[in-house]
């Protein structure tokens, strides 16, 4: 076990390396050969302290990183769990229910949702905050001084939950189809053959044998919810890490891009590497299939 | 007594059951006809600014919806609903563009691996592909755009370069999996070379996919600009993005002027992406659709 899990581990560093020098050339690739600036990154000069653009007040570039951080962490925790609990139960049933469309109706609720402009919707929340609530709208308008910080989890809620909804979306469709490709096998025929109830081939079988390729099904979402959080987070002045970065990208500070990425990598890294480590782990004769 | 039909009742029938044998494709075709025939009816016009239709003055000329206006009017009297088509009619005009050569470049670099005689002949684009997935697609956009100072033209670029890296993976998949039917075994075992397999037997599945990754593609990459407008990073050019964006600075004193443009992207995201899981689905299992 230790030895897939620092193999893998092993494999992320590469690949984070290989994504910090593509991100390096595409910083250099817009701001000075498309762009027609003259800070290259390359430079030390090109990088300084903190803009006052990025942070009220002075802080390094580690205590930046830190602030936005620890904002964007309530939205992660609300998105990764919800996405993973919802992707993967309402996945399941509806490939046990493919008969019926299964993961097609299970997965249209947030499929239809996900149509919705992300930014669009936390505009309208704003905007229904202001005129029901009688209170300011946006994430940056009001701070509570005392009492418990339900409004934090609140600002949180509104940035997570569209994303949330495109991520579920994608996570059921993308478990139900690796289970209904596991149920066309000529095997589970045999198994059906033999007098196997539909349950006991279902769950016994097919699913446990699909362990592997499920847990690797989850891979491709923390990309998209990372690439999501930006917009959604920006456009309800959200200070997370996503705002840092639409940010750093306006002022043209190469640092901020920099930081902000690579946080946003090593996220998608963090949930890669548990993806590519659960699915190597888990072996189907194992699981008793 | 002439038995015989009259040259028109026969080109009639014909022409009926014609229509029959395609009422699949027709079913398909037929609503992305109108929806496109609708958005673009106005014409597309590129001069519009939206910074000049939000831009407050003294006496803002705007009203609020009603039975004239549907969705009421910007500071300058212009009609929301009229501006809210022609800002779709382009963001889809952009989508279709950047999906077409997204997908053209995806398989022109797949191609270039097919051919390969090795065993593991998309190795280096696996290992790309999973390097690149680290950075998300969204971020490339913005540094891309938001660096080159926000142009549409860098847009449409980054976009294309965003799908066809996207694509390859699943290219790759696909040209793996064709290879492992029986027909395909059986092929190389009559002595057909991996040529003729190729371009006869593996690809026109992979064509046919095509359209419906196409369809599907289109919602999701008109989001994305819409997003990408939104955030400013391309150019001042109508699109319902920046009009909510825009909108954002109005919502007390004229609210609907950043509901109602997300209202009308949101109507359109979501008939494309019905219309694009229909293709898709059609396009990937069943019989081919007689036009094809």
């Amino acid at each position: 076990m230790a030895r897939i899990v620092l193999q893998r581990l092993l494999v992320s560093v590469i690949r984070f390396a290989a994504a910090g020098l593509a991100l390096i050339v595409l910083i250099e690739l817009a701001f000075c050969v498309i762009g027609g600036s003259d800070r290259h990154v390359w430079r030390a000069e090109s990088y300084g302290p903190v803009p006052p653009g990025l942070s009220a007040r002075p802080v390094s570039w580690a205590g930046l990183l830190e602030d936005r951080v620890r904002v964007s962490l309530p939205v992660l925790f609300i998105c990764v769990p919800g996405i993973l609990l919802i992707g993967y139960s309402w996945g399941i049933l509806g490939a046990r229910l493919r008969r019926f469309h299964g993961a097609r109706l299970l997965a249209a609720p947030f499929s239809l949702f996900a149509c919705v402009p992300g930014f669009w919707f936390v505009v309208l929340v704003a905007i229904y905050s202001y005129f029901h609530w009688k209170r300011p709208g946006f994430a940056d308008d009001l701070i509570v001084e005392q009492g418990p910080d339900l409004l934090t989890w609140w600002h949180a809620a509104v940035v997570a939950l569209p994303a949330l909804a495109a991520g579920a979306a994608s996570q059921i469709r993308a478990v139900s189809s690796v289970l209904e490709r596991e149920v066309t096998r000529p095997y589970l025929r045999g198994l059906f053959m033999a007098g196997y109830s539909e349950e006991d081939i279902f769950y016994r079988h097919a699913f446990r044998r699909a362990l592997p390729a499920l847990f690797a099904a989850g891979d491709r979402t923390f990309s998209a919810l990372a690439g999501s959080i930006v917009c959604l987070e920006y456009a309800f002045r959200y200070p997370g890490i996503g705002s840092l970065l639409v940010e750093a990208v306006r002022l043209g500070s190469y640092g901020g891009i920099l930081v902000s990425a690579f946080v946003l990598a090593a996220f998608v890294s963090a949930g890669v590497i548990f993806c590519e480590s659960a699915s190597r782990l888990i072996k189907p004769e194992a699981a008793g299939g | 007594m002439n038995r015989r039909q009259s040259k028109v009742l026969r080109t009639l029938a014909r022409l009926v059951i014609r229509l029959w044998q395609m009422r699949r494709v027709l079913l398909l075709v037929v609503p992305y006809l109108f929806l496109f025939g609708w958005l673009f009816a106005a014409g597309s016009r590129m001069d519009v600014r939206p910074g000049e239709l939000y831009g407050v003055t003294d006496e803002p000329a705007w009203e609020s919806p009603d039975a004239d206006h549907w969705f009421g009017t910007t500071v300058n009297g212009a009609d929301l609903f009229e501006l809210s088509r022609l800002a779709m009619a382009t963001s889809v005009s952009v989508a279709v563009v950047s999906v077409s050569f997204g997908i053209a470049l995806a398989l022109l670099v797949t191609m270039l691996f097919v051919f390969d005689p090795r065993e593991k002949r998309f190795e280096l684009l696996n290992v790309v592909g999973q390097s690149g997935f680290l950075l998300p697609s969204f971020v490339v956009l913005l540094v891309l755009t938001g660096g080159s100072g926000g142009s549409l033209g860098v847009a449409i670029l980054g976009l294309i370069l965003v799908i066809a890296f996207h694509l390859c993976p699943v290219l790759t998949t696909w040209f793996q999996e064709g290879e492992d039917g029986f027909d395909i075994v059986a092929g190389y075992a009559l002595g057909l070379s991996r040529r003729e397999i190729v371009m006869n037997r593996i690809l026109p599945k992979i064509l046919r996919r095509l359209v419906g990754v196409f369809a599907t593609y289109v919602p999701v990459v008109v989001l994305v600009e819409m997003a990408l407008s939104f955030l400013g990073f391309t150019g001042d050019r109508l699109s319902c993005g920046a009009m909510i964006a825009y909108g954002q600075g109005l919502i007390i004193e004229a609210p609907w002027m950043a509901i109602y443009p997300g209202l009308m992207a949101t109507a359109v995201v979501l008939v494309l992406s019905l219309l694009g899981w229909r293709v898709s689905s059609a396009m990937r299992t069943g019989p081919l659709p007689r036009l094809f």
